[in-house]
């Protein structure tokens, strides 16, 4: 059965990527077939294809058989398929340059290439001298990249237009975020980049180019399997969302997804890491604080660094106006002289419109805390009484007021004591907010009941 | 310059993104010209610490640090589009973080292509195409060239076809090469390029600006202690390096001190390219004289591994005193971080660590404090003997104090003078320091002051040799159990950060005493009370307490406050 290759160059290709490392490419080709049964190969598809997702539809004809053959071509397996046959060896004279052919029967390339060459026996090479080893034909399925074929029945003889789509891992994409703070103002100037990478070991020429923020559950890939992630499993990690939105951005969706075009055909070359815009807001108001979160019982001899923290919202009303698809946000500030520079970066997930968002950036040098588990006394056989001191020190030539969260809260925890009011944020962490001079200190003082 | 103030973002503004555009795909074919932007103009470097490495001198095998670079280029743009490219930025540039600014025109799309030339490259490239393959005849020196196709380099081992059939390449034993018809585009370093669509045909300045890993910093503090051991002089180098493979020529650059917090962010795909394996089929022989050795070139790939060996040249060493005045780093304050400028240009070269000077402080008020933290739940050594105090140097970080500076964190080694000469005597970490703070310098173990403690039951006894000509001060600090508290301690002990302390002056050749009694987990206080009135009622959750506590006081000799062995 005669193969047919079907070449790239009159294809139109779209590609459809999801942010776990998964992509949807679908591509029209005209393919020119006979008559009846035959073999048609696909050329430059993903070398990751997940084969068992192909699907390929054309006018009058059937798919008798798909496959995907990853047998490629290398020196060690075109001697293995010659096995029994015949090829042409050129010995070449170390001494004087001539050289001699002869034709011989490959009967073994176990470890080593044994020859048949008329009536001797010889290993190829044994002796170290040069000898080549000419073979006249590559067996059919070795092939340089793995290669999808599809065997089909056709109705009719001429060309149609077939289309070919299936899943392949090694494209994925994220978000990066750009955020100018204007310290004085109060104000923070978002950018937007989609970033798509490609490791899947093909280009993608001229392919119209979709990407859709959220991930397809991939029923049956590993890590699917095992118990629910629960909170215990997955590493303690400050959550960045403090209050889901409500509010329902005009971008293109695909079921509850959020679609991003991108605007020109494109080409994504192997090992390409590719950005394209897509937000651009000034001026939004955001809000600098310090957060200091205390595990419970935890006591130190040194001063901790309270957290930066930056707030703002993605509203259309005094925010960014967007959803924001999951990545990662990365703040600058201008120094002394107005050059911006980068003082840390935050990690958010797929965000809804309107929501509110408190992002981490990092350590405060001049603010810091100290908490001290001052006593911890066994008020009965169940009942524990802590006294805690928490000491903030802030080295700033102005005032600030640092979020203090006590974690570890659980049960029937209660807070017997308290120098100032708390706010219990939820049942396992109570919230102060401490008002530190500048240039000062202040302690903070609270007694917690507990049963552990 | 004038891009460089006004910088950014507020430029950007006047550019249209392509995102704003995302209204779907327009169907035009376009044609890209190349654009290669110049060489840079201005360089700012900012160099921040490893977020992770808690304190002490940089590692220039393990630069886990990074550094926001800021490139000023003229670039010169042809109307319609461009492939404006960048090259020579770091090689541990983040591709993600790049941000191109200055530009009015639409920027379509950032590209980093990590796909770069190497023999592998070309080979897997030259797939399918013509090519010529060179064959020398050892003896002659004859040259045949013949024509013909890669038909496969799968796995390393390459296949051609030519017209006299298909071989493998340098499975003959005689010297062969492929000629390449061109570098496919190829380059050398990973390439970062901006498609932008331009109105005109025109020339500007842009800032390019990105992360790049493989830098690092760390104040390296030499402190001084004046002989009669009061007070002590502080100064501080700046120490930065750069393990690209880039160098940044008459930078302004700048350290930023304070953590910042950074994404463990995904390396992006790079493929370092390697060379032509040519593997072959087996090659099993007859004989056991070893074949000639085939030259293994993987093992000479690019890997991290040559740069760590280049890196591998020692740190200037921090321990030089000042001839004179050096220039100094300029704090300033960067959000709530702190940031050093240095004030002249300087170049920060590829694979160098160079030393900027940070700050000289003069006669610091020191107090030298003996100590010992002691877990009474654990045996101090092994063998249940004496275990030597431990020395550090004290004061506060004010100005009072000839201080009172942001310190950022590092490695501080500690001099001394004796017979007149200087010699180092610790070298030690020190951890980001705010105005204010205290600030302690460690000094090791001292041999002259040992301690010793003993337990009978819940009662201690630590005793304490001072064998120094003077003096000294010393701290005992009890690192309890949760809810263990103490009872009946002579001298009297005071609590600092939540744990118990005892203060005490030793005079020069003397021992002192130290007794406690270390009461149950919880209800300290209501246990000794009951154990020591014998009328009392005892509640059923303490009975075993109390009689605990009574047999330890029965066992114990009533101990003196401090006993003194002259």
């Amino acid at each position: 059965m005669l193969a047919t290759a079907v070449q790239a160059a009159d294809k139109s290709l779209s590609i459809t990527i999801y942010t776990d490392d998964l992509a949807l490419v679908q591509e029209r080709r005209d393919i020119d077939v006979r008559g009846g049964r035959q073999r048609i190969e696909f050329e430059g598809v993903s070398a990751q294809i997940r084969p068992e997702t192909v699907s390929l539809t054309a006018g009058d004809m059937s798919v008798v058989e798909q496959n995907f053959d990853f047998d490629l071509l290398t020196p060690a397996k075109l001697m293995e398929k010659a096995v029994g046959r015949e090829v042409t060896i050129v010995r070449v004279n170390p001494a004087t340059g001539a050289e001699t052919r002869e034709q011989a029967e490959v009967l073994a390339a176990n470890g080593g290439v044994v020859l048949k060459i008329g009536q001797r026996i010889e290993v190829l090479r044994d002796d170290g001298l040069p000898v080549r080893v000419i073979f006249d034909k590559v067996p059919d399925n070795l092939r340089a990249r793995p290669t999808l074929s599809v065997t089909i029945d056709s109705a009719r003889a001429g060309t149609r237009t077939a289309s070919l789509s299936y899943l392949t891992p090694g494209l994925g994409w994220k978000a990066d975020y750009v955020a100018l703070y204007d310290e004085a103002a109060g104000k923070l100037d978002v950018q937007g980049w989609i970033t798509l990478t490609n490791s899947s070991g093909t280009p993608y020429e001229n392919a119209q180019t979709l990407l859709v923020a959220g991930s397809p559950s991939q029923a049956g890939s590993p890590g699917q399997f095992g118990p629910p992630p629960n909170g215990w499993r997955q590493p303690l990690r400050r959550p960045a969302l403090e209050q889901p939105g409500t509010e329902t951005g005009n971008r293109e969706r695909l079921g509850d997804f959020y679609l991003y075009p991108l605007p020109e055909r494109t080409t994504i070359a192997n090992l390409e890491t590719k950005q394209v815009g897509f937000l651009d807001v000034h001026g939004v108001p955001a809000e600098h604080g310090y957060e200091f979160l205390n595990h419970w019982l935890a006591s130190s001899d040194q001063p901790q660094s309270a957290k930066s923290t930056y707030r703002f919202s993605t509203s259309a009303h005094e925010g960014l106006g967007d959803q924001l698809p999951a990545g990662t946000l990365r703040f600058y500030l201008r120094d002394k002289r107005g050059e911006p520079q980068f003082i840390g970066e935050s990690r958010i997930d797929h965000t809804p419109m309107g929501s509110t968002l408190s992002l981490v950036t990092g350590d405060a040098f001049d603010v810091k805390v100290k908490a001290l588990v001052e006593k911890r006394t066994r008020v009965n056989e169940r009942d524990w009484k802590t006294d805690m001191r928490y000491e903030f020190s802030n080295a700033l030539p102005r005032p600030v007021t640092v979020a203090l969260l006590q974690q570890g809260l659980w049960g029937d925890a209660r807070i017997s004591a308290q120098s100032e009011q708390s706010t219990r944020r939820s049942a396992d962490t109570a919230e102060w907010a401490v008002n530190v001079p500048a240039n000062g200190t202040t302690v903070l003082t609270a007694s917690f009941e507990t049963r552990f | 310059m004038a891009a460089r103030g006004c910088g950014w973002l507020v430029i950007l503004s006047g550019a249209a993104l392509a995102g704003l555009l995302l209204t779907g795909p327009s169907e035009s074919q376009v044609s890209v010209q190349d654009a290669p932007a110049e060489a840079p103009s201005a360089v700012s470097v900012t160099v921040y610490r490893d977020p992770y490495r808690a304190s002490g001198s940089i590692e220039l095998d393990r630069l886990n640090g990074f550094a926001l670079i800021t490139e000023t280029r003229t670039v010169h743009l042809h109307a319609g589009d461009n492939r404006l490219r960048f090259d020579g930025v770091a090689d541990g540039i983040e591709p993600e973080s790049a941000i191109v600014a200055g530009l009015d025109d639409i920027i379509l799309e950032k590209n980093r292509d990590a796909a770069v030339l190497s023999p592998s490259a070309l080979a897997a490239a030259a797939v399918g195409k013509p090519l010529v393959l060179t064959r020398t005849n050892p003896k002659d020196g004859r040259v045949q060239r013949l024509p013909g196709t890669v038909l496969s380099d799968a796995q390393g081992g390459v296949v051609f076809k030519s017209e006299q059939g298909i071989e493998a390449l340098r499975c003959s034993g005689l010297p062969e090469t492929l000629s390449f018809e061109g570098t496919e585009g190829l380059r050398a370093h990973p390439t970062l390029s901006v498609w932008l669509r331009a109105h005109r045909e025109a020339s500007a300045t842009v800032m390019l600006s990105y992360l790049a890993r493989g830098f690092d910093w760390a104040a390296d503090y030499t402190a001084t202690l004046a002989p009669d051991g009061r007070s002590m002089d502080l100064g501080a180098w700046v120490t930065l390096a750069n393990g690209n493979g880039t160098g940044f020529r008459e930078a302004q650059t700048q350290v930023v001190a304070g953590r910042v917090n950074r994404e463990s962010g995904e390396i992006e795909p790079l493929d370092i390219g390697g060379p032509i394996v040519a593997n072959c089929w087996p090659r099993g022989s007859t004989s056991d004289i070893p074949m000639q050795l085939q030259l293994d070139m993987r093992s000479a790939g690019l890997g991290g591994q040559g740069l760590k060996k280049a890196l591998a040249a020692p740190a200037a060493a921090a321990a030089f005193q000042l001839a004179g005045p050096a220039q100094q780093a300029q704090q300033e304050q960067l959000g709530d971080l702190k940031l050093y400028r240095i004030q002249e240009p300087t170049t920060v070269a590829s694979l160098q660590s160079k030393q900027i000077r940070l700050m000289d402080r003069t006669a610091i008020p020191v107090s030298l404090v003996y100590g010992l933290e002691l877990d009474p739940g654990e045996q101090l050594s092994a063998a249940g003997g004496a275990t030597p105090a431990s020395r550090s140097l004290r004061t506060l970080n004010t100005q009072a104090n000839h201080l009172g500076i942001a310190l950022p964190s590092g490695h501080v080694q500690v001099f001394a003078f004796s017979q007149g000469r200087r010699l180092l005597e610790r070298e030690s970490n020190l951890r980001d320091l705010a105005r204010d703070e205290e600030l302690e310098i460690d000094l090791g173990p001292s041999p002259d002051v040992q301690v010793e403690a003993t337990r009978i039951g819940r009662s201690h006894r630590v005793e304490i040799s001072n064998a120094r000509a003077s003096a000294i001060a010393f701290e005992l600090k009890l690192r309890l159990p949760d809810g263990v508290g103490i009872v009946d301690a002579k001298p009297a002990a005071a609590t600092r950060n939540g744990r118990p302390i005892f203060t005490l002056s030793i005079p020069a050749h003397s021992i002192a005493v130290v007794n406690y009694a270390e009461t149950s987990v919880g209800r300290a206080a209501e246990v000794h009370r009951q154990a020591r009135d014998p009328g009392a009622r005892i509640p059923q959750l303490d009975v075993n307490l109390v009689r605990e506590v009574r047999r330890d006081v029965a066992e114990i000799k009533a101990p003196d406050r401090i006993a003194l062995v002259q």
